[in-house]
């Protein structure tokens, strides 16, 4: 079953289209990762499917109702979404910007429910960002704010939720960090995550799901045991490869030829 | 799941540092503890350059024979304050929380603190029908003030309809509002210099902004509007929240932007061409007030009441000083709302400990 | 290296295309000048303005465009020229879309000098009020720099912008307070405010040429460091740029160049505000030939501006500073519209 899922979806910006009569069905309580060399089209692809860009054609479909038509408030309770460059305001405080997330469960006469602040207690402690909550956002190092970024995303607690390269500017611990926490959610709650990474190892590792784009088309998806071989990152990335089982989870891991060195 | 940790959700109680919840009923607010105390000491000096407001002028009157007039016991001093002073000094306090209000709310639509109705054409528009309708002969005080409630939303409109291009995006807005108040700036002052002597003063007493001959009449336009804005207030004050985020993010977080903007910038311009109705564009009022409100309460939004209290205190003073200054010459508001309100700010980002601080 | 080759051709072209486009932008104003000197309340024919330029002569017409068109363009050219230079160094350090001469409070140094020489030092020649304008200029750019460097964090771009705003408000009151209690001074202020480039004789031109020159070189000067300013504070000292100096030194050519403008013609507000988004709009972000650009536009505007202000209300004159933004708001707003604005 799918409840977000994309219909000849065609994405442009200005007169320049990116993506093309694109069908994605994006498989329920399960993670899924689209990955693809840079400019393929895959973070605008994850922009539509959150609303924050007009297809030119065709449609992205909530429980099958076209998703332009749906007001924008009850998407957010059903979906959540990390920009890929958010920008806070300044001088705001870790914990404010957290309980910002909140907004869409909100209303302007019931601003902050005990459930919200379980919501924001709950999101700050799984980002490992609850001692910063008086801290400003601005004095924050690259890594700190991600996960600040990731814990207002959280504490929305919506169904689906978008992640557009999520591990950007985190160190390899807290990229692993960070994915663990998808997968946990995924497992504890039932969410269906959708998330855009750059990494195809850490894609094949952490997806139940793996979309391959190229050129605003899908190449390739199914579970990464399938669509990871060495002949779809040729064709995908341009890379010569070999393809061998992940010593530790068993999917595969992809190993780039040898390095260029003086002859 | 072996490297995740296992993270316990916090028993404490993690809300938006600074902010504590007002229970009324059902209903909940979120109130920023030091906004809250900025208002407060903001409301005690308003009150009392009010009370100074009365006690000041040709004739000093005790402040103890201003409460006794404001209470309705009978006093000496009674034809002084009721008649002459109150009615001015209530149309320059609605005016400044007028402009307070418009200032904050039209900078945190363009995500910028140098805009205000006095930069992207609103106080223009409003100056270039009223000066234009001066020259052509038109000079009674009972249309007047109605042209430039026109004018200003004239300006506006335009501006917001030019701007718009499939969204509201912050920095176009801004301008071409500024590509207008320049324009009409030129129209006025084209007027001015074709007009004869004595009409291009009264325009350039008019577009400075007086509260000179101002009273109930004025007040009786400007109260119940303001009266009528309050609830809306409110909706603003929250929506700033979301507003103040990046486009994507807010969109993701269920904000309709177009709508929200436009409902911001509508309140915006109707609070400042009204104001700019009863006293003239009173400069510098809308762009000064937001931005020592902002930095006085912290917050990561601009306060709206503080931004109003704080608009109010800057034009009462300087209405104050505008009459005993060089008296028995009154000088109009609009010259001395910025020695009175820029000074202060000066000193803010003399010595602002953030880094920076934007809009 | 087989990539390196498409992209250096790729370069190549988009430098023909900013060389062809600066080339016409100095067509245009060729042309500009040529209808400046030829347009008036007596027109007088491009041959006989060459002629009068080139092989001197004694005729009515000659004189007309020696004694009075000459100087008035030379002023123009200038102060297009110096205005449209201080915007794009203004907007480049603030990293301000909309600050300029004036948001910024410079523009009002000088009227606040200009007034005080009209009021109080009895001045009331052109030539007096320069030398008043560029004192003027400069104490209020000092002024807004002490404020916005003092405090944490430098003179960070808002703080700055927000400072000027400040600094603008202060000086706008002193100039009505002044022009509010000394009424003689309104009448001779109030021509001089709507700034205009007529009746300005080539003494007016030989005082200021100096200072365009220190304040061309020195805003020239600081085009890398602009450029690596607009990538932020960060990025701009990694480039390894020093980014206090280029500052400084950008704003001090700005304000020279203001104090040209507005000495020399008073405060034209459209200028430095529009042109520098009409020169990236045109040659991109690239600061080495949106200079320039500023520089070719802002006079053909200025130019072009006044031309038409002498015809439509004959016979009267239309000053240029109101017939500058007149006839460059549509530009400015059609030009918005068509672009993502850089900020």
């Amino acid at each position: 079953m799918s409840r977000l899922s994309t219909q000849a979806l065609t994405l442009a910006y200005e007169d320049r289209t990116v993506v093309e009569e694109l069908d994605l069905a994006v498989p329920d309580g399960e993670v899924t990762v689209i990955v693809g060399p840079n400019a393929c089209g895959k973070s605008t692809t994850l922009r539509a499917l959150g609303r924050l860009l007009k297809p030119k054609s065709g449609s992205v479909l909530l429980d099958g109702a076209e998703l332009a038509k749906l007001p924008t408030k009850r998407i957010a309770q059903q979906i959540g979404l990390l920009p890929q460059t958010p920008v806070a305001p300044e001088a705001i405080t870790v914990a404010d910007l957290v309980s910002r997330g909140r907004q869409p469960h909100q209303h302007w006469w019931q601003q902050w429910s005990d459930e919200d602040e379980r919501a924001v207690s709950e999101a700050m402690a799984r980002t490992d960002v609850a001692d910063l909550a008086e801290r400003s956002v601005d004095e924050l190092s690259g890594g700190q704010r991600q996960r600040v970024w990731i814990a207002m995303a959280l504490a929305q607690e919506t169904e689906l939720l978008l992640l557009d390269e999520p591990t950007t500017y985190l160190d390899i611990s807290h990229q692993v960090e960070v994915l663990d926490l998808v997968r946990q959610l995924n497992h504890d709650k039932g969410r269906t995550v959708v998330v855009v990474l750059h990494d195809l190892n850490q894609a094949a590792r952490y997806a139940d799901h793996l979309v391959a784009m190229k050129a605003g088309r899908v190449v390739a998806a199914g579970p990464p045991s399938e669509v990871v071989t060495a002949s779809l990152v040729r064709e995908v990335f341009g890379l010569d490869c070999v393809i061998v089982p992940d010593p530790v989870t068993g999917s595969p891991l992809v190993v780039p030829g040898a390095p260029w060195k003086a002859a | 799941m072996s490297t995740v940790k296992d993270r316990v959700p916090a028993s404490v109680a993690v809300r938006p540092a600074g902010y504590s919840v007002l229970r009324a009923g059902h209903a909940r607010f979120l109130v920023h503890r030091r906004a809250v105390a900025v208002a407060s000491v903001l409301l005690v000096l308003l009150a009392a350059s009010c009370v100074a407001y009365l006690c000041v002028g040709e004739a000093f009157v005790s402040p103890a024979e201003v409460v006794k007039v404001l209470l309705g016991r009978s006093s000496p001093d009674e034809l002084v304050v009721e008649e002459l002073r109150l009615p001015r000094l209530v149309v320059g306090l609605l005016v400044g929380l007028a402009f307070g209000v418009a200032g904050a709310l039209i900078q945190t639509v363009a995500r910028n603190p140098l805009a205000s109705p006095d930069v992207i054409g609103i106080s223009q528009g409003a100056s270039a029908l009223t000066v234009a309708s001066m020259t052509l002969g038109i000079t009674s005080y009972s249309v007047l003030p109605y042209l430039s409630v026109a004018g200003g939303l004239l300006a506006a409109a335009l501006v917001y309809l030019f701007a718009w291009r499939g969204g509201l995006h912050a920095t176009r807005f801004v301008l071409i509002g500024i590509g207008f108040a320049i324009a009409l700036r030129s129209i006025t002052t084209l007027f001015m210099t074709k007009g004869d002597y004595l009409v291009a003063q009264q325009a350039q007493i008019w577009m400075t902004g007086s509260l000179n001959g101002r009273g109930w009449p004025e007040a009786e336009v400007l109260a119940p509007i303001l009266l009528v804005l309050v609830p809306a207030l409110a909706w603003a004050a929250r929506a700033q929240r979301t507003v103040s985020l990046d486009d994507d993010t807010a969109t993701a977080l269920g904000v309709r932007l177009g709508r929200v903007r436009l409902g911001l910038v509508a309140l915006g311009v109707v609070l400042a061409a009204v104001a700019t109705g009863a006293a003239g564009p009173v400069d510098f009022v809308a762009l000064l007030a937001p931005q020592i409100a902002r930095r006085m309460t912290r917050t990561a939004q601009i306060p709206l009441l503080s931004s109003a209290l704080t608009g109010a205190v800057i034009v009462v003073l300087a209405d104050l000083l505008a009459r005993r200054l060089f008296s028995p010459t009154e000088l109009p508001v609009g010259v001395l709302t910025a020695a009175v309100g820029a000074p202060y700010l000066i000193w803010l980002i003399i010595r602002s400990r953030s880094v920076g601080g934007t809009s | 290296m087989p990539t390196a080759a498409p992209a250096s051709t790729a370069h190549r072209t988009f430098a023909v295309r900013r060389l062809a486009l600066t080339g016409a932008a100095l067509v245009a104003l060729l042309l500009a000048v040529l209808l400046s000197l030829a347009v008036g309340a007596r027109p007088i024919a491009p041959s006989a303005v060459i002629d009068a330029l080139f092989n001197g002569g004694h005729s009515d017409a000659a004189e007309v465009v020696r004694e009075l068109r000459v100087p008035r363009t030379m002023i123009g050219l200038m102060v297009g020229a110096a205005l449209a230079l201080a915007g794009t160094a203004l907007q480049g350090i603030t990293r301000n879309p909309i600050a300029d001469p004036g948001i910024l409070g410079i523009s009002q140094g000088a009227s606040v000098a200009v007034v005080i020489a009209i009021a109080y030092a009895g001045i009331h020649t052109l030539t007096g009020y320069v030398w008043f304008a560029f004192a003027g200029a400069g104490i209020a750019s000092v002024a807004v720099y002490a404020i916005a460097s003092s405090g944490r964090g430098g003179a960070t771009p808002v703080k700055l912008a927000l400072g000027g705003a400040a600094i603008n408000a202060l000086l706008v009151s002193v100039t009505m307070a002044v022009l509010t209690t000394k009424a003689s001074a309104l009448d001779e202020f109030r021509f001089w405010q709507v700034g205009s480039i007529a009746g300005r004789g080539s003494d007016v031109v030989g005082q200021v040429w100096p200072f365009l020159l220190v304040g061309v070189v020195l805003v020239f000067s600081v085009a890398r460091g602009l450029d690596a300013l607009a990538l932020g504070e960060d990025v701009a000292k990694g480039l390894g740029q020093r980014v206090a100096t280029v500052r400084i030194v950008g704003g001090v050519g700005a304000t020279v160049l203001t104090g040209v403008g507005v000495a020399a013609a008073g405060p034209i507000a459209f200028i430095g505000l529009a042109v520098p988004h009409i020169a990236r709009a045109v040659v991109g972000s690239d600061h080495r030939w949106v200079l320039p650009m500023a520089a070719l536009i802002g006079p053909v505007m200025l130019l072009v501006s006044d031309v038409i202000g002498r015809v439509v209300f004959p016979p009267s004159e239309v000053p240029a500073g109101v017939m500058t933004a007149l006839i460059g708001v549509p530009f400015l707003v059609a030009l918005v519209r068509r672009k993502t604005v850089a900020a």
